[in-house]
């Protein structure tokens, strides 16, 4: 895994953002390995629907956790399953603390991610999860909005093509996006990353 | 993961002598796979494939994705990719584009072009062998054949582990 670093790199430049780590990112330490984007962001106060069960969720972590929420589709065989087995894997290296890390995956494709799909593909990465299928596209663009994440879904010739953002975004309890894990960082920087965010609301408490 | 694919027969350019190295068994250390072998050229041309995998299928989805690199001491261009159809339904070669900001998308790509001493990396972000309709789902441990097909060199049967992530 050590192409990781320039795929960061990559993502970052074509992101047109500024580049915040020492990229390479395999030793543990107290600073973070993801995004920190300049301008706050904050998915407070926005819900969506939850499946199965029908009710609204609210994008924030429990207090004393961190929420990890990603925007894909499950018939995606490249890109959300790396994501989602790097989050697997990230989970794995930090013991304990991987009780207070939850994930909701909101997906893109709710014509197909049915009630009966998503929860069971996501049970695939981890067993502890939020399967949100938003009920509406305006739910949906709502929830995008709050991350500066957007996507689309489109039927050309048959083919259903969807275009989504790669970016895993770290929620704290009030809502902010404290870090943002873009496509291609690898479970050992992700590890890094929980780690130092959950020891920091540890300490605070 | 230095799995052997067996070589096949090759197509190419119409006066055609298979190389020596046609199937090579399919355990042991044995180096990757091999075709296509014209007498007249100076260096013996070769296509070999290394660090192949498929990923681990996530419940409820058949789609399905295969990486690999290829290492070619030849031009040449990979123009598409097959599978047994008890395997998946359709094989494609996809290519997943950034768009603006962090936005990704997938698209069927017509050919990749391969570079005499450039290795063409196949994986996550990037190029990639997707299998659409998998008959069922990839399970690890489990290995399945696909064959690539170049332009010039012909069909090239590669063994592909199933595993979680790249080897």
């Amino acid at each position: 895994m050590k192409k990781v670093s320039h795929v960061i790199v990559a993502v970052l430049a074509l992101s047109g953002f500024m580049l915040p780590l020492a990229a390479c990112g395999s030793e543990a330490g107290s600073e973070l390995l993801g995004y920190i984007s300049p301008s706050p962001m904050s998915s407070a106060g926005i819900s969506v629907t939850e499946q199965p069960g029908g009710t609204a969720f609210e994008l924030k972590a429990q207090p004393n956790e961190v929420l990890i929420v990603y925007f894909g589709y499950t018939n995606c065989p490249d890109v959300c399953p790396t994501t989602m087995v790097a989050i697997k894997n990230a989970k794995k290296k930090i013991g304990d603390l991987a009780d207070r890390v939850d994930i909701a995956m909101i997906t893109v494709d709710p014509e197909r991610d049915t009630s009966n799909i998503l929860p069971r593909y996501l049970s695939s990465f981890t067993d502890r999860f939020h399967a949100l299928i938003p009920a509406s596209d305006s739910e949906l663009r709502t929830a995008e909005k709050a991350f500066g994440a957007t996507s689309s879904v489109t039927k050309v010739d048959g083919k259903v093509e969807v275009v989504h953002g790669g970016t895993a975004y770290i929620v704290d309890e009030t809502g902010s996006v404290i870090d943002q894990f873009p496509f291609g960082l690898d479970a050992q920087s992700m590890a890094n990353d929980l780690t130092v965010l959950l020891n920091e609301r540890t300490q605070t408490k | 993961m230095k799995k052997t694919a067996k070589a096949l027969t090759v197509a190419a350019l119409s006066i055609v002598s298979v190389s020596g190295l046609a199937a090579c068994g399919s355990d042991t250390e044995s180096v990757d796979t091999t075709v296509a072998a014209d007498s007249s050229m100076p260096a013996k041309p070769e296509i070999t494939v290394a660090g192949q995998w498929a990923r681990q299928s996530p419940m409820a989805t058949d789609m399905g994705a295969v990486y690999l690199t290829i290492n070619t001491n030849i031009d040449d261009e990979l123009v598409g990719a097959m599978v047994d159809t008890s395997i998946a339904a359709m094989t494609q070669v996809h290519e997943t584009v950034m768009g603006e900001g962090d936005s990704m998308k997938m698209q069927e790509v017509d050919k990749i072009e391969i570079v005499a001493g450039t290795p063409t990396e196949l994986k996550p972000g990037g190029y990639h062998v997707m299998l659409m309709n998998l008959v069922k789902p990839l399970e690890l441990g489990t290995e399945i054949s696909v064959t690539l097909k170049f332009a010039k060199a012909g069909d090239l049967v590669v063994t592909v582990p199933v595993l979680e992530e790249a080897p």
